[in-house]
């Protein structure tokens, strides 16, 4: 038999090898997979079988500035339905009783296929207590559907702050993208106002408990008895710098009229009030938004979504006289002895009228008090269209100031570029006598007067407009104030003097708006009209009070009413009010209803 | 004259104790697998029963004369075609092959009997008086009785069970002494049907190396001209073939090429039972404590992805202590079989052992992701009856022989 026949050595030694060769190669693999990439492989057994749930943190709350909660949350029911358990039966009932469209839960269903029969999907949040009770009553008959308590948005303080709280809403396909490492599909983001700057601090951080799903995402119990569980952790309250009182006297004042009222603290920049009107129903927001809602809001003619306070550009009307009152002073080309005559109008290449006929040869004190015109519309050509543009940039106009809510516009300051660039080299010269008088092509914002009128009344300096002061720590309570940035224009002292002067016989002496004294402090202001081609003029009011301490500066803005001191002045009247006369005015709210009190408890006893 | 012997001389504790540990680490990972499962949780007593049954078999089939297993071959082997036949016509149907029959409660696969039908028959063949290998009416009549069963297996179809066939006949020449050329021209129609299903680059690339070898080998034109024509047929009926197999079928080979492609579909066996094996780390996540296992992420667990559940529990001590317990069995069955004068008893032996060791390799080669995913189980691990049955009865043939290997001295 030859070494290569039956049974050979050879035969047997290939064999050998073929099977220590198997053992070899088999026991490699496994070295390389249970020691090597074993950790990779315990990731993906994780992945497959431990599902981290989701914790969402509560959202942090919003303070007034007086330690007034006025943001907060509240639990709201959502409905949900388990997909494995459903049957598209129930599909009409379920949509007649939550008020929706059919095919909105065919829809809903659709859109979340990919993830597991077995987890609920949300179909509705912020269903009514009657819808709930409804489910409790029925729920032997609706397999798969459930309920679950999830916090909404609410805002206990009677305040509406539509456009400086914001809403929040799911988030967005782009920014999902864009940050992707916290956010999931279906989370809520701030989308406007300050729910959108302070997202980051309000959101809190999520936690996740973690439970063991079978192959078919089946829950069969907590992992680790949730040893591994991360608690959520609370979002960080905000204290806004807002005053809840003011505010809702200002959004009081403004039901039915539309415009803008901004309030700073002229020392900090903190904003005391700010009210775009008309406002709109934050709580319609607070989760799924019913369509017709949002198309009602969108088609309204009076635009209620739009922030008139940072966003909509008017003219600043007389109001814009105190500007170059300041520029004309604080470069010298008039002193407070300086008087201009006023015949009842000014001449340059055309005649522009002055109001309240000839005021006759006056100072720049009288000119503010009486608002002359043609002692502007001197002054704007003695200070220059480029000079005069200078001191309206340095006092925050024609930039945006940086208020904390994202929303706003520069408004627009022209020069004698933007001139050049309509009318060529030769523009006529007699455009710029408008703008003396805050006519014409000059555009701003309410925020931007505010800013402006706390300027002047803190002599020049104050800090960047902003709603939130700071938020709470979590765990101490303690406050913890942001900073912001100093807001400084080198003006000589002796021309605000002058300026204020002026502004407080508007007030106090015999100017235009008389009528908002009180006997407590007095009041410095200055009224303007914003003319407007499309109707009725734009009634403007800035001021600031009290004369000697200014704590609070307003700018009002109220749309085709008319003259400034008969209608935005007593708006801003009401909001002094409220603001520095808060305790005797609380006290005069405690003796009504402890007379009610004692009226009802004396028919109880009877 | 009255020979004294040990025990040891009659009953190969060598080929029976790894058995036996193999067979216990089985029932622990189908007690482990099932124990939670809706309804497969009775499947580790019933498996026990089988174990009993088999031992029974086992002690039978050891105790018969051994030339009972020569006097069977013809009789089982055509009673095995028959088999084969009649389950195509009312055979059960599961995952796609008809390939069991019912007999009340307990189900049977006729190709489990044609294993050791076509063991026996080819050894007898072969180990004819005159019978040379390598001559060419030899090698095709090895082949015709090998093929038969193969062929009805591949009707079914089971796609598995026939390779099985195919490595048992090739071990069986391959011992029985043939030569290289004659292996060459027995291997290669396979070897390039093989590259004719990955696409016609690599059929073409295999027709050339056929083309290389013929010439290095230096044949007369008129034969090297045959071999050629026959491995172009086998590559062009190996597409046929493939576009005859079920859907299920062409689906696992596609993902063995490339599993991501479908991860939940014909891929997630082999993604999910690689995922059990390589969490398992040095000692495994311990017994009961394996989360794919316990949370059912690979199908029927305890059939053909057994290994993943010792893989997972277990670990690496665990899974290389099952490789090593094979290996122990393979080398004792080669020494078994090479030890055997007579060389039917020798091939019979090797049909076994390549049938034990076909399955091992194939059924740990798909768990572990180096193999496509044929469903053939792991001999004594795997939960199923008839398999059982079937090992243990191939068990007792290589441990009758052993016993009575020294009257052939």
């Amino acid at each position: 038999m030859s070494d290569t026949g039956f049974a050979s050595q050879t035969r047997r030694r290939i064999l050998y090898f073929i099977f220590i060769g198997t053992f070899a190669l088999l026991g490699f693999r496994l070295f390389q997979m249970q020691i090597l990439q074993q950790e990779s492989y315990d990731e993906k057994s994780a992945d497959n079988s431990i599902k981290a749930i989701e914790q969402i943190p509560l959202r942090g709350v919003f303070y007034d500035r007086n330690m007034e909660v006025v943001v907060s949350n509240i639990p709201a029911y959502t409905l949900r339905i388990t997909p494995a358990d459903y049957d598209r039966k129930l599909n009409r009932i379920l949509e007649t009783v939550l008020d929706v469209d059919s095919g909105y839960i065919d829809k809903i269903l659709y859109n979340n296929r990919i993830y597991s029969k077995y987890v609920p999907v949300r179909i509705k949040r912020g269903i009514d207590f009657k819808v709930v009770s409804w489910l409790e009553e029925n729920s032997e008959y609706l397999h798969g559907v459930d309920y679950v308590v999830e916090m909404q948005r609410g805002y206990p303080a009677g305040v509406t702050g539509s456009h400086m709280f914001g809403y929040t809403k799911e988030i967005s396909p782009q920014q999902l993208k864009e940050e992707n490492d916290y956010y999931k599909p279906g989370d809520y983001v701030g989308h406007n106002g300050i729910e959108k700057t302070y997202e980051k601090f309000l959101r809190g951080i999520k936690g996740y408990n973690y439970i063991l799903v079978d192959s078919k995402r089946k829950e069969i119990g907590k992992y680790k008895d949730g040893l591994e569980d991360v608690a959520s952790v609370k979002g960080n309250d905000l204290v806004l710098s807002i005053d809840a009182d003011v505010q809702r006297v200002a959004e009081k004042e403004f039901e039915g009229k539309s415009g803008a009222v901004v309030a700073i603290e002229p020392k900090t920049g903190e904003i005391i009030s700010l009210v775009s009107a008309p406002e709109y129903d934050l709580s319609q927001f607070a989760y799924v938004t019913s369509k017709d809602f949002l198309n009602q809001l969108y088609s309204d003619p009076k635009k209620p979504l739009f922030n008139r306070a940072t966003m909509s550009v008017k003219p600043p009307g007389s109001t814009f006289k105190l500007l170059a009152a300041i520029a004309a002073l604080d470069m010298g080309i008039i002193t407070e002895e300086t008087t201009i005559f006023c015949g009842g109008g000014f001449t340059y290449g055309r005649f522009f009228k002055c109001h309240g006929g000839a005021h006759g040869s006056i100072n720049v004190v009288r000119a503010i008090e009486k608002s002359c015109n043609t002692f502007f519309y001197n002054l704007i050509y003695r200070i220059g269209l480029d000079k005069w543009k200078e001191y309206a940039e340095k006092f925050g106009f024609n930039s945006k100031t940086g208020i904390d809510i994202g929303e706003e516009v520069a408004g627009l300051i022209p020069g004698s570029d933007y001139y050049e660039k309509i009318y060529g080299e030769k523009w006529p010269r007699s455009i710029m006598a408008s703008l003396g008088i805050g006519q014409g092509e000059v555009s701003v914002t309410p925020l931007q007067l505010a800013q402006y009128t706390a300027l002047i009344a803190n002599n020049g300096k104050t800090f960047t407009p902003h709603i939130v002061k700071g938020y709470l720590d979590n765990n101490t309570r303690e406050f913890i104030p942001f900073n912001f940035k100093e807001v400084k224009v080198n003006i000589n002292q002796k021309a605000f003097n002058i300026v204020k002067e002026g502004m407080y016989k508007v007030v106090q002496g015999e100017g235009t708006a008389t009528r908002i004294r009180f006997k407590e402090f007095d009041i410095a202001g200055k009224t303007g009209t914003a003319q407007n081609p499309h109707g009725k003029d734009h009634a403007v009011f800035v001021c600031f009070a009290p004369f000697d301490d200014p704590k609070i500066a307003i700018a009002v803005v109220v749309e085709n009413v008319g003259f400034g001191g008969t209608w935005a002045a007593p708006i801003a009247q009401k909001m002094i009010e409220a603001y520095l006369l808060k305790d005797k005015i609380k006290k005069e709210e405690q003796v009504i209803p402890r007379l009610k009190e004692r009226i009802i408890g004396a028919v109880i006893e009877n | 004259m009255r020979i004294d012997y040990k025990l040891e001389d009659k009953f190969d504790f060598g080929l029976f104790i790894p058995v036996m540990l193999l067979i216990t680490i089985g029932l622990v990972a189908i007690y482990s697998s099932t124990f939670n499962h809706p309804v497969a949780s009775g499947n580790f007593q019933k498996q026990l029963i089988w174990a009993i049954a088999a031992l029974f078999v086992f002690f039978i089939t050891f105790s018969l004369p051994t030339n009972v297993f020569r006097y069977a071959a013809s009789p089982l082997y055509l009673f095995s075609l028959v088999l084969l036949i009649a389950v195509l016509v009312m055979g059960r149907k599961v995952s796609g092959a008809q390939s069991w029959f019912d007999l009340g409660p307990i189900g049977f696969q006729p190709s489990e009997i044609a294993k050791i039908g076509t063991i026996l028959a080819l050894a007898s063949f072969l180990s004819r008086r005159n019978a040379n290998i390598d001559s060419f009416l030899d090698i095709i009549g090895a082949l015709a009785i090998g093929f038969l069963p193969v062929f009805l297996i591949l009707l079914e179809p089971d796609m598995g069970t026939a390779l099985v066939f195919m490595g048992m006949i090739l071990t069986l020449i391959f011992w029985k002494g043939i030569s290289l050329f004659s292996l060459f021209v027995v291997l290669s129609p396979g070897f390039v049907a093989i590259a004719s299903l990955f696409g016609y680059f690599y059929f073409i690339v295999a027709m050339i190396l056929v083309i290389v070898v013929l010439f290095l080998f230096k044949k007369d034109i008129f034969f090297s001209g045959s071999i050629f024509a026959l491995n172009l047929g086998a590559g062009f009926f190996a597409d046929y073939v493939y576009s005859i197999l079920s859907p299920h079928q062409q689906k696992r080979i596609q993902s063995f090429i490339d599993p991501m492609a479908d991860p939940l579909g014909s891929g997630y066996n082999a993604i999910q039972s690689k995922v059990a094996i390589g969490s398992g780390g040095l000692f495994g996540k311990g017994f009961m404590q394996g989360n794919q296992t316990q949370l059912q992420f690979i199908p029927e667990q305890w059939t053909d992805f057994i290994y993943c559940v010792i893989g997972e529990e277990f670990g690496f001590a665990g899974s290389i202590i099952v490789l090593g317990l094979f290996l122990f069995l393979f080398v004792r069955l080669l020494k078994i079989a090479s030890a055997a004068k007579d060389e039917f008893l020798s091939l019979v032996l090797i049909g076994i052992l390549s049938v034990y060791f076909i399955h091992f390799l194939i059924n740990i080669g798909m768990t572990i992701g180096i193999l496509p995913v044929i469903g053939i189980p792991l001999p004594f691990v795997s939960y199923g009856g008839s398999s059982l049955l079937v090992n243990f009865f191939m068990l007792g043939i290589a441990a009758n022989i052993y016993r009575t290997r020294k009257n052939y001295a």
